[in-house]
């Protein structure tokens, strides 16, 4: 092929995404820096108390980080010829080709990769307020728990086997009812079907941003909403979870498309197929066994949520869980846990069987 | 077989094509094809076989230039006019492009879907005599007796004429095939290549046919243009390539295989 050929136009959008990588990678580093110094010169409070990491937080600097990494960024941009290529070019894949085999060790990018990595570390351990020694010394209060849960008791044995079953079947129903309009929407979703026309491109991006928030939301909130609607029980369970399951399914299921051989879509279409045919013929059975695989794990992640959703009143074992956690009962909830544990375990063998008979 | 103007089955004007990341692939492309050749293009992978192809039938749309296919302009169509004219041009790949989890028969008669009613083709089903045709298709390419099996237990070999009884079901006028043997072992390679020469000569049917086997284009080729970096380099017959030829096409370092008689 010829030398690739860059326009004016795309060589300024690239410089505009380097710059905004790099500011944005030397402002968190900047202030992760900040929120380091102040936690370790030891700053008290007005009562002499150590500041916690939420107040030191309190204190950084953001606005002087933005300006000052905004001066570095444009900085680095500018003596890049000098110093090397930025981190924002290594991420944007554009980093010149001699540079590219230099080890980290000697560009200032590797450097900054390796600095900025240990900031997040250390800063993350204090803002989670890690503590070790407590971790190791303080297991008694917990042991309580954990000796109940060891000795379960068999007067939930019953109840908590029905509601089981209800778990089961709460989560097929949330899973099938999830399958065929996850299956419509993932064909918009995917973006080596929706690059040919201005419709399908604003598709793809209706459906995405639609089902990225969808799936951004909690099955848990889900519940709370299907509650307040349809009121206690499994049936709310099944609806928190169908929805969470349509926009779970429609990623994973985009994701299989976009992956899909190109080669048999080019040969319907080289037949004179409508788009429709070539979708039946060049996708859907390139796309069939994944699918099912995932719909089956889906199943499998669904029976484990459903318990949570069970919290809060959606119906199934979770359901009876909750009360016995709150009055301290751990032998039934042992019961219980253990009743859950086998039918995760189980469908997680039954659905890995079945994964591999398909795939 | 369907009235045809006097017009060349193909006859392209200027074509170029510039990929979306910029890369050139082709440029300022003249060609004329005439009907009933059999047409091989050779050219170094990347010198913008592929494309070439691609443009005649518009799985790419070419970014300069124009089409024509029996006089009518490739370039200009859309839509249903578009798929009746792919409807004409059958196109062979080098990786077959089966279905490979439907059976074989299926696969012939997925030729068939351009002039199939819509509903009853997304249920897979076609009417008695399309299933005969296929069948008729497969017996041509020696595969009648393995029209139940799927297709990815078929051999390579065997999954090409698939695809070439494939093209034949799609009754068309003009043949595109890419690089068809290059992923078969070379022993099987005529097999294929004699299944396309049949079509050329006993049906009249025009094929455009990239290849980088110098034999297989002196033997089954009349005709022979190459391309370099997107240009076409040389236009000729197969009696005409010699290894000074063949150095203007692969560059200077290349050297033809031994066994080319060059």
């Amino acid at each position: 092929m010829a030398a690739p050929t860059s326009s004016a136009g795309r060589g300024w959008m690239q410089r505009a995404r380097i710059l905004a990588v790099d500011w944005a990678l030397i402002v968190i580093a900047w202030m992760m820096a900040e929120f380091l110094l102040l936690a370790f010169t030891g700053r008290r409070g007005p009562t002499g108390m150590l500041l916690t990491a939420e107040q030191i937080l309190d204190l950084v600097h953001y606005w002087v980080a933005a300006a000052g990494g905004l001066v570095l960024a444009v900085g680095w941009s500018l003596l890049e010829r000098v110093i090397g290529a930025s981190p924002g070019r290594s991420l944007t894949g554009s980093v010149p080709a001699d540079e590219k085999e230099l080890p980290w060790t000697q560009t200032l990018r590797g450097w900054f990769a390796a600095v900025f990595i240990e900031l997040t570390f250390f800063t993350g351990w204090l803002i989670t307020e890690l503590e070790l020694v407590t971790f190791l010394t303080k297991f008694g209060k917990a042991a309580d728990i954990v000796r109940g849960l060891a000795h379960p008791s068999a007067s939930v044995l019953h109840e908590g086997m029905i509601l089981l079953v209800q778990t089961i079947f709460l989560a097929f129903m949330a899973t099938a009812f999830a399958i065929p309009i996850a299956f419509v929407l993932s064909f918009p979703s995917a973006r080596n079907l929706t690059r040919g026309s201005a419709p399908a491109r604003i598709g793809y991006l209706v459906s995405r941003t639609v089902m990225n928030f969808v799936r951004a939301v909690e099955p848990l909130v889900w519940a709370l909403i299907f509650i307040s609607w349809v009121g206690i029980g499994p049936f709310a369970g099944v609806l928190a979870l169908w929805v969470h399951s349509v926009a779970a399914l429609t990623k994973l299921y985009s994701e299989q498309i976009e992956s899909i051989d190109p080669g048999p879509m080019d040969a319907i279409t080289a037949t004179g197929a409508s788009t429709l045919q070539v979708l039946r013929y060049g996708v859907v059975p390139q796309v069939i066994p994944p699918f099912l695989s995932f719909t089956i794990y889906r199943w499998d992640i669904n029976v484990r949520m459903s318990t949570i959703i069970g919290f809060v009143g959606g119906g199934g074992i979770g359901y009876i869980l909750k009360p016995r956690v709150d009055l301290g009962e751990w032998g039934e909830v042992g019961t219980l846990v253990l009743l859950i544990a086998a039918t995760v375990w189980v469908m997680d063998i039954l659905s890995a069987k079945i994964r591999e008979r398909i795939v | 077989m369907a009235a045809r103007s006097n017009d060349a089955a193909v006859r392209i004007e200027g074509l170029g094509m510039v990929y979306p990341g910029g890369v050139r692939a082709l440029a300022g492309i003249d060609l004329e094809v005439r009907e009933g050749e059999f047409l091989a293009v050779l050219g170094l992978s990347g010198s913008g076989k592929s494309t070439l192809l691609r443009c005649i039938n518009r799985l790419i749309k070419p970014t300069e230039g124009r089409v024509f296919i029996f006089g009518r302009e490739a370039t200009a169509l859309r839509g249903a006019e578009l798929r009746a004219l792919r409807r004409q041009v059958a196109m062979i790949f080098q990786q077959f492009n089966l279905v490979k989890r439907h059976t074989v028969l299926a696969n012939v008669l997925s030729g068939a879907l351009g002039r199939s009613a819509l509903l009853p083709s997304l249920a897979l089903t076609f009417p008695a005599e399309e299933q005969q045709r296929a069948l008729g298709c497969l017996d041509r390419v020696g595969l009648g007796d393995r029209a139940a099996s799927r297709a990815d237990a078929l051999s390579g070999g065997q999954q090409q004429r698939v695809a070439i009884a494939r093209a034949l079901m799609q009754e068309p006028q003009l043949i595109l095939a890419d690089e068809p043997v290059a992923s078969l072992d070379p022993a099987l390679r005529h097999s294929v290549m004699r299944h396309i020469e049949v079509l050329n000569r006993d049906e009249g049917l025009t094929v455009l046919c990239s290849l980088h086997d110098i034999d297989l284009v002196a033997r089954y080729a009349t005709r022979l243009v190459a391309l370099r970096d997107g240009r076409l380099v040389w236009d000729g017959t197969p009696a005409e390539f010699d290894r000074t030829t063949f150095k203007e096409i692969y560059g200077e370092e290349a050297e033809p295989a031994s066994n080319t008689g060059l």
